[in-house]
């Protein structure tokens, strides 16, 4: 590490501990369920380990064992531990067994997820049929945030464990056996599953898994055959389990095996078969072999037509991302249609970790649908991405209404236009960095031919680009066109991409066309003129070649460089005839029987093929002597003609549609809650502790009858819910007493509390009647507030954690006050978008070069002196930029605190805000849902973007990538205050989304791997772009760009993070998603329908069936089916019945009743979907089935006695 | 007592037993017993089942059934002097259906169900509401009569059956150890029981002595026609499908035109006409035609290859274009048009059809594949179809659990209860063959005109397809006739 990074960390810790200090103070007074902050810091993995685990010593041990051995490999060696007693305080085999399993699962998912608490129930020691001992382990729902190979190696950590402690092993019973094949059969339907074993296969694994895979009942569906077993005690799919078996050892075995060879107590011969797939009996399923052959043989043959074929290399066009599309939702691109994103290799500075760069013009010309943070669901390389807006990559190209067509690269320029364009030509450039690959192991897709690639072929071909770069004439991004045909010529280089048009989308009959076209033209004020047609002009858009039209002509200003592509001379004279073409330039891109043809038919019948993209005058004029021109792609032609190369532009395009929306906005629950303090039915369903606590009840005024924990104050005895004694105000226990026999019981080291006589467990919570009335005014009164000074003060009904602690009134009304509202375990939260940015400009950030030297930044990305606003410095691995909602929200935050602690806690104040820039410079907490692990951040700055901008790793500590993920921040001491686990529900995945420990600084070497996989350099090699049109393997170029795992453990492992493509803003482009400001369903589907009208790329007839058959159609049949077997409810008690009561009013209150599914819920997208079917002329299948729909519709919901002419009529 | 395949279990408490012994008289396939009676139907079949319950032949997919291979068409014109009197339709939601979907409507389609079906019962029981049941002292004696709106059993593993009447539910206790309380496996939400019991010490629990169904009496004499005539009982046609079996429907289209088949005067189809449109997803990957209109054209273009002079009966099904909600009305005039063919009637789901004054209750059977998951594999299964059958005619209703599979639509009665006894029970859907009699009621389930689908293939379903049961309506003796 350098000296900078310590001093950075240290800086971080120094406020840590101030805050630290505050907050001790404040809990020390014993108002709050514990007198000590209930969030440890942890400074390394080991730390977090043994916090979230809650076993002592585990950390010890953890960094003993790092230096020597894989995790893995430490994590088996830990069971030894456990098991001798070394590590935990273990009395019991079953108790040893679940430690190690637990500490196993914590080490894999390095200590942040909450897979080892919540998703492992417990093991347990059950009985063989022979009377033999063996393992059970328990697991449930949230073991899926381990993986899969965390959630395998826990079997066979549990396995090891039980060879360890000398237990038999498991012998399944053949119905259990069959319960697993059929249970994970019904789990990948109910949830699906990433990898569903076959029957076979799953029954192979549950007869030789040695110990026993069991858990808790996850779903409503259950199994129809083998129900009501001895040892299972469900017959629902118990989902944890199905996600062990299928994705962790069925997924993984080869993993798993490396480790089963290195260990002699164990023995899984059996993994062998599983991954070889010999299981099966012999013939059993010869059937199903052979179809697996035939569908391999079929693969094959494939392959060899696709190698013996010669022809464009391109990736197949993908259809996955377009499934499920939803009403509102747009498309931008169909599978790698031309006029859709072209790809561009490259890492923006707010770019990586599954994140795609688009031009901030195309998010506008869009109609605002993408914005940044915006999440798509593309074709590839991965299967979504987060949008940021990267200005330094080409915009879209449009046609006007009046036939002009423009790119446009400025996005105040797309605004302007926006309401004039007639159709989106092209989508524009789509910046992918190489990681991405890398991550996803995808084939590189050849790249679109780009300056920085031309540049290193311009300096290969012997040009001094340095020179050239520093002569203040010479553009060398976007040279005039004679200097770039004088460049192609003199040096003997591909022609500059700026005039490279799309020849590969065009065929080799239309160049035939164009260069004729171009002949019979004119030059005029150095313009040139072509006669327009339909052709021409659609030849020129899918060049993508600029050019205003009139009513005869189109006319293109820049016409050199496109007139010596198309081998016509300024002259206008055409130099070749398509017999000068090879036969491969003719047939380029054509598939193969459309060769075979050409060459057996010798013309005529080919031309007729392609006649609707061939003008009909020249084939006329030219079939009798020209060969045909069969090729769907000019590329090779245009090299043969020209007197230079014409590298491909475009020869990667990328579907993709919109996924969600960005977010960006404070966290509250429903109805929010500003106070945990229980008030029953009282306050109604606003849960306004005001009203309940003027309410008259049988009891009094405000006395209401609620359930609370009781608690006993260690001093005086007194007994009370209150965290602080009201007699002595000293800190109070929860206290236990035996309902049966009460006896006071004490909690065991586990925390289980079980009374010794009984043998049962013994709860604190105990309903009683209080005082609302002066509880309230008591705490009004403490704080010096009045009623006035909030609008409305909400708790809540009941309290859900174990010991039923509630929390000082004082803080809701001082949440209140300050708008904000609190998360099920006491903190204040306001949820974003994760984007990753790994360098920033003060200025971008509402900020100044002063404030960030404050910070400790001290030079630019190149290593100058910080002294300007716009210089570009690398953004410090835990420093974070707000979205202005989320600083708004957070300077109520720090004046809540403030208030809280002057006015409840009696001490100084923390934060001060009085503007927005006092924020900068404060540590916040950065918390993931699924996890238990929070990270500290700094603000340094803010963006008018609505997601959160932050270094990838510090993404990454949170085990989130950039996708579209979201999660939050917590001011830092508001999270030391406030946050309780005694709040924490008593439930499942409970203490999920709770901060049980923190990483005070962030371990490159201990967060999620993906984020090693970015790359972090400032230009890809020429090497790079020739492999991407071999479509070679991501790793075979690897060792030429540098990624982020090639730096860890190093000096440079906080920083060098470079990038290839700036951007001027983070927050280029609309602030918000047009999903996001446009009203209603119908209001988006018109938005969607009609921009997919707009775009080339985009069949508008496929987006309205989709949009009907995956949202409207399943929507209407799912809540017709509802409708029709559906659930009543009182409208005054709430109670719900399964079937209507024969009593008709409610059964419990006579109050009245009503349906749960009504009419208006049943048939709401009924006419916008007819319409759009109608309107996008969608196919009978889809008319018929909405046909058929609104007849049943009118069937159930029309009387037909009320029809003027009915049906019985005709009977 | 013949408890192992007897649908009403044996107790003496019940009634509904009808003394025959073994109802389970034929089987779809997998009974290779067979026990032939004389055949006096006039048709020339290796078997078929008998009348008489207790010695009827067991069918076997090989063994009873005539083979139409071996008997080549005569010309289609050739023979047919069919002059079928019109059948009478009743219960027929069609033209009728004057629900709109309101909460109370529901309540009176239940209220009517209890209605009519506590109705059956009163001869059985002293009801007595539930209400006041609730302030009878401890101890008493008591009966009820109930919808079940709930089914649990207690840790120590007896059952609480909750009853429903209009005043409210009482709580009736059936203890694990007693004769009956196997019978609690056969239960389905909704449907409707009586009880006869005490009120435990406390007074709110109801230990229950007797449990009845409003069931088929067992001395239910069926109606028979006046002469011999016959009916072909047919369901789930699918055309449209790429596995509707074509030449298995011609060879049966072909038959009725020969002389052997003279005396099927009558044609009912258990719905499924056609294949449908939507109703799985990516349906149209794997339809033969996709649009719903030709679909109909062509089966009417199958239905006209029968003679023009049978009396021809048709209700929906699931697959068709009309609503899955049940009661289904019959096809809409679009769809009757198209269907044209021989001038068919077209009825509702359920319906019941008297044809020559025997009364076929044609139902299409959605609520059989609930009946088989919920009730033990002996009692219904998909291999025993008519038994899943026997129980909706024990239970007096075709699809009596609300909130599961079946959907209902609310109308003013309850379509859905079986009022009258019917003397033939005729439905589909579950693409297997099987019939027996119940308590005199002959139950048939008629198979399927569709082959073996990719769905089916996926969950190990083997149809019986290209089977027509021709039954004999002056006697009831039924004959299935194979056409493949």
């Amino acid at each position: 590490m350098r000296d900078d990074d310590e001093r950075y960390f240290e800086r971080l810790e120094d406020q840590l501990d101030d805050a630290f200090e505050r907050a001790e103070a404040a809990r020390e007074q014993g108002r709050d369920p514990k007198t000590e902050i209930e969030i440890p810091t942890a400074r390394d993995m080991a730390d977090r380990v043994e916090n979230i685990l809650g076993i002592p010593g585990v950390a010890e041990r953890v960094r003993e064992l790092e230096g020597q051995m894989s995790r893995e490999e430490a994590a088996l060696e830990l069971v030894e531990d456990f098991v001798d007693g070394n590590v935990g305080d273990y009395d019991s085999r079953e108790g040893k067994i679940e430690g190690a399993v637990r500490t196993a699962v914590a080490l894999l998912t390095e200590g942040v997820v909450a897979a080892p608490i919540e998703g492992i129930d417990r093991a347990e020691l059950l009985e063989n049929d022979d009377g033999t001992e063996f393992v059970n382990v328990y697991y449930a729902g949230p073991i899926r945030s381990a993986g899969g190979t965390a959630q395998a190696l826990s079997v066979l950590v549990a396995d090891y464990a039980r060879s360890l402690l000398g237990i038999e092993e498991f012998h399944a019973r053949d119905d259990e056996i069959e319960r697993y094949a059929e249970e994970i059969a019904l789990y990948e339907k109910e949830t699906g599953l990433q990898y569903t074993p076959k029957d076979k296969e799953t029954k192979f694994i549950a007869e030789h898994m040695p110990i026993m895979l069991d858990g808790e009942a996850t779903g409503d569906e259950e199994v129809s055959g083998f129900r009501d077993l001895e040892r299972v005690d469900t017959n629902s799919a118990r989902g944890g389990m199905c996600l062990v078996m299928a994705e962790g050892i069925a997924l993984k075995a080869p993993k798993i095996q490396r480790y089963t060879r290195q260990l002699d107590e164990v023995d899984w011969p059996w993994l062998q078969d599983l991954i070889d797939g010999t299981y099966y009996d012999e013939g059993g399923d010869a059937a199903d072999d052979e179809d697996a052959e035939d569908e391999e043989e079929a693969e094959a043959e494939d392959d060899e037509e696709e190698t013996e074929s010669e022809g464009p290399v391109r990736h197949e066009p993908a259809t996955k991302y377009l499934r499920d599309l939803i009403a509102g939702r747009p498309v931008f691109s169909h599978p790698s249609e031309s006029g859709g994103f072209r790809l561009r290799y490259g890492r923006a500075r707010n770019h990586g970790f599954a994140t795609a760069g688009v031009h901030p013009a195309t998010m506008h010309l869009v109609d605002d649908f993408l914005a940044t943070g915006t999440q798509i669901k593309t074709e590839r390389p991965g299967k979504a991405a987060g949008i940021i807006p990267v200005d330094s990559i080409e915009g879209p190209t449009v046609r006007l209404a009046n036939g002009d067509v423009r790119r446009i690269d400025d996005p105040e320029e797309a605004l302007e236009i926006r309401n004039g364009v007639d159709e989106i030509l092209d989508l524009g450039e789509y910046l992918v960095n190489f990681g991405e690959y890398v991550e996803n192991n995808h084939p590189l897709s050849p790249a679109s031919y780009a300056v920085e690639w031309w540049e290193q072929e311009f300096d290969d071909a012997g040009a001094d680009v340095q020179a050239l770069r520093d002569d203040p004439h010479v553009d060398l991004d976007d040279p005039g066109p004679r200097t770039a045909l004088d460049w192609a010529d003199r040096y003997d280089c591909p022609l500059h991409p700026e005039y490279t048009y799309l020849w590969h989308d065009i065929s080799v009959a239309e160049y035939d066309a164009l260069a004729a076209a171009a002949a019979d033209g004119e030059i005029a004020d150095d313009e040139l003129r072509l006669p327009r047609s339909d052709d021409v002009q659609r030849a020129l858009e899918r060049l993508l070649v600029e050019h205003t039209a009139t009513e005869e002509t189109l006319v293109v200003p820049e016409y050199r460089p496109l007139l010596r592509s198309l081998g016509v001379t300024t002259e206008l004279e055409r130099e070749w005839t398509p017999a000068d073409l090879s036969e491969r330039a003719r047939t380029w891109g054509a598939d193969a029987a459309a060769k075979d043809e050409a060459v057996a038919d010798g013309g005529m019948a080919v031309r007729d093929d392609s006649s609707d993209s061939v003008p009909t005058e020249s084939a006329a004029d030219t079939s009798r002597e020209s060969p045909p021109l069969p090729g769907t792609n000019a590329i090779e032609a245009v090299n043969e003609i020209a007197p230079f190369t014409v590298r491909e532009r475009a020869p990667t395009r990328i579907g993709n549609r919109m996924g969600r929306p960005e977010k960006s906005e404070s966290r509250d629950l429903s109805p929010a809650v500003h106070t945990m303090f229980p008030i029953g039915e009282a306050g109604g369903s606003q849960r306004d502790v005001a009203k309940a606590a003027t309410e008259r009840t049988a009891a009094g005024r405000g006395q209401i009858e609620v359930s609370l924990g009781e608690r006993e104050c260690p001093n005086c005895g007194e007994h009370t819910y209150e965290n602080r004694c009201p007699e002595c105000e000293t800190h109070t226990e929860p206290y236990y007493e035996c309902d049966d026999c009460g006896v006071e019981v004490e909690p065991d080291e586990s925390g289980r509390v079980v009374c010794p006589r009984c043998e049962w467990e013994v709860e604190s919570p105990e309903e009683r009647t209080i005082d609302l009335n002066s509880v309230y005014h008591d705490a009004l009164e403490n704080i010096g507030e009045r009623e006035g000074s909030f609008s409305i003060l909400k708790g809540v009904q009941g309290l859900m954690s174990a010991n039923e602690t509630p929390e000082p009134m004082e803080k809701g009304i001082l949440r209140a006050k300050h708008d904000v509202s609190s998360f099920k375990d006491g903190t204040v939260r306001y949820d974003m978008t994760d984007l990753p940015v790994t360098s920033v400009r003060p200025e971008e950030l509402d900020t100044t070069a002063a404030e960030f030297r404050r910070l400790g930044y001290e030079t630019d990305i190149d290593g100058e002196p910080l002294e300007h606003d716009d210089q570009l410095v690398e953004l410090k691995v835990q420093d974070i930029v707000l979205p202005d909602g989320a600083a708004e929200h957070m300077m109520r935050t720090a004046d809540f605190v403030d208030d809280l602690l002057e006015r409840f806690y009696g001490l100084e104040p923390f934060y001060e805000v009085e503007e927005r820039d006092d924020l900068v410079g404060e540590l916040v907490f950065g918390m993931a849902p699924h996890t238990s692990a929070a990270v500290v951040g700094r603000v340094v700055g803010f963006t008018s973007a609505a997601v959160g901008y932050a270094h990838p790793y510090f993404h990454a500590a949170k085990r989130r990538n950039c996708d579209g993920d979201e999660d939050c921040v917590m001011l830092l001491l508001d999270g030391l205050l406030n946050f309780s686990k005694e709040f924490l529900p008593d439930q499942r995945g409970g203490r999920m989304d709770a901060p049980l420990v923190m990483s005070s600084r962030i371990d490159p070497s201990e967060i999620d791997d993906e984020a090693h996989n970015m790359d972090i350099v400032r230009q890809y090699p020429k090497e790079f772009y020739e492999a991407t049109l071999e479509m070679a393997d991501p790793e075979e170029v690897e060792e030429l760009i540098q990624i982020g795992e090639d730096t860890l453990g190093t000096d440079d492992e906080y920083h060098g993070f470079d990038h290839t493509h700036d951007t001027t803003d983070l927050a280029l482009g609309p602030d918000l998603s047009a999903y996001k400001t446009l009203g209603d369903m119908e209001t988006k589907m018109d938005a969607q329908l009609e921009l997919s009208r707009k775009l080339r790329a985009v069949d508008q007839t496929d987006v309205a069936e989709r949009v009907i058959e995956n949202h409207f159609l399943p929507d209407l049949i799912g809540n017709l089916r509802a409708f029709s077997r559906q659930e009543t409810r009182c409208l005054d008690c709430g109670e719900k019945y399964r079937r209507v009561p024969l009593t008709s009013d409610c059964r419990e209150c006579g109050g009245r009743m009503t349906l749960t599914v009504h009419r208006g819920s049943v048939n709401k997208y009924m006419d916008i979907a007819v319409e759009a079917a109608e309107e996008y002329g969608c196919r009978d299948y889809t008319k018929q089935r909405l046909e058929v729909l609104e007849r049943s519709l009118e069937s159930i919901f029309e009387n037909d006695k009320n029809k003027q002419s009915g049906i019985a009529d005709f009977m | 007592m013949n408890a192992g395949n007897d649908p009403t279990p044996a107790d003496e408490l019940l009634t509904g037993e009808d003394g025959s012994g073994d109802p389970d008289v034929s089987t779809g396939a997998k009974n290779s017993e067979n026990r032939q009676t004389e055949s006096v139907s006039g048709v020339e079949t290796e078997g078929s089942a008998g009348a008489s319950a207790g010695e009827g032949g067991a069918a076997d997919d090989g063994g009873t059934t005539a083979d139409a291979e071996s008997q080549p068409p005569t010309t289609a014109d050739a023979i047919g002097d069919r002059s079928p009197p019109a059948p009478d339709i009743r219960n027929d939601v069609t033209g009728r259906s004057t629900g709109t979907g309101e909460y109370e409507e529901f309540v009176g389609t239940f209220q009517d169900r209890y209605e009519r079906l506590s109705g059956l019962l009163r001869r059985r029981v002293n009801h007595r509401p539930a209400e006041a049941i609730q302030s009878m002292p401890g101890g008493s004696e008591a009966e009820m009569i109930g919808l079940v709106d709930d089914i649990r059993s207690t840790a120590s593993g007896h059952w609480i059956v909750e009853l429903e009447d209009t005043t409210g539910t009482f709580p009736c206790l059936i203890m694990k150890d007693r004769a009956f309380a196997p019978l609690v496996d056969d239960l389905l939400l909704d449907e409707c029981l009586a009880v006869q019991g005490t009120l435990a010490d406390d007074g709110g629990i109801l230990f229950v002595d007797s449990l009845h169904f409003p069931d088929v009496p067992r001395t239910h004499k069926p109606n028979t026609a006046d002469r011999h005539v016959q009916a072909a009982l047919i369901s789930d046609v699918h055309v449209g499908s790429q596995e509707f079996a074509q030449e298995a429907w011609d060879r049966f289209a072909d038959w009725l035109h020969t002389p052997e088949a003279e005396a099927v005067e009558y044609l009912l189809i258990g719905g499924d006409m056609v294949e449908g449109v939507g109703v799985y997803p990516d349906q149209d990957e794997e339809l033969d035609v996709v649009d719903i209109y030709e679909q109909y054209e062509a089966f009417s273009e199958q239905l006209k290859k029968v003679p023009g002079d049978m009396e021809i009966v048709m209700i929906p099904g699931n697959h068709d274009a009309v609503r899955l909600a049940e009661p289904q009305p019959a096809f809409t005039e679009e769809l009757r048009d198209i269907m044209s063919a021989h001038d068919a009637r077209f009825t509702g789901n359920p319906s019941t059809v008297t044809v020559e004054g025997v009364s076929v209750l044609m139902y299409h059977g959605v609520s059989l594949d609930e009946v088989i998951a919920e009730l033990p594999e002996e009692k219904a299964s998909y291999d025993h179809p008519h038994k899943a059958m026997y129980q909706l005619l024990k239970k007096r209703h075709v699809a009596p659990q609300y909130g599961g599979h079946t959907r209902v639509a609310p109308e003013e009665k309850d379509y859905l209860v079986i009022d009258e006894v019917p003397d033939v029970f005729h439905t589909g859907h579950v693409h297997k063959l099987g019939w027996g009699k119940y308590h005199n009621v002959l139950a048939v389930n008629s198979g399927c005109w569709q082959e073996q689908t990719a769905f089916q293939k996926s969950v190990n379903i083997d149809p019986d397809y290209g089977h027509a049961p021709i039954l004999d309506l002056d006697t009831l003796d039924m004959t299935v006739r194979k056409f493949v």
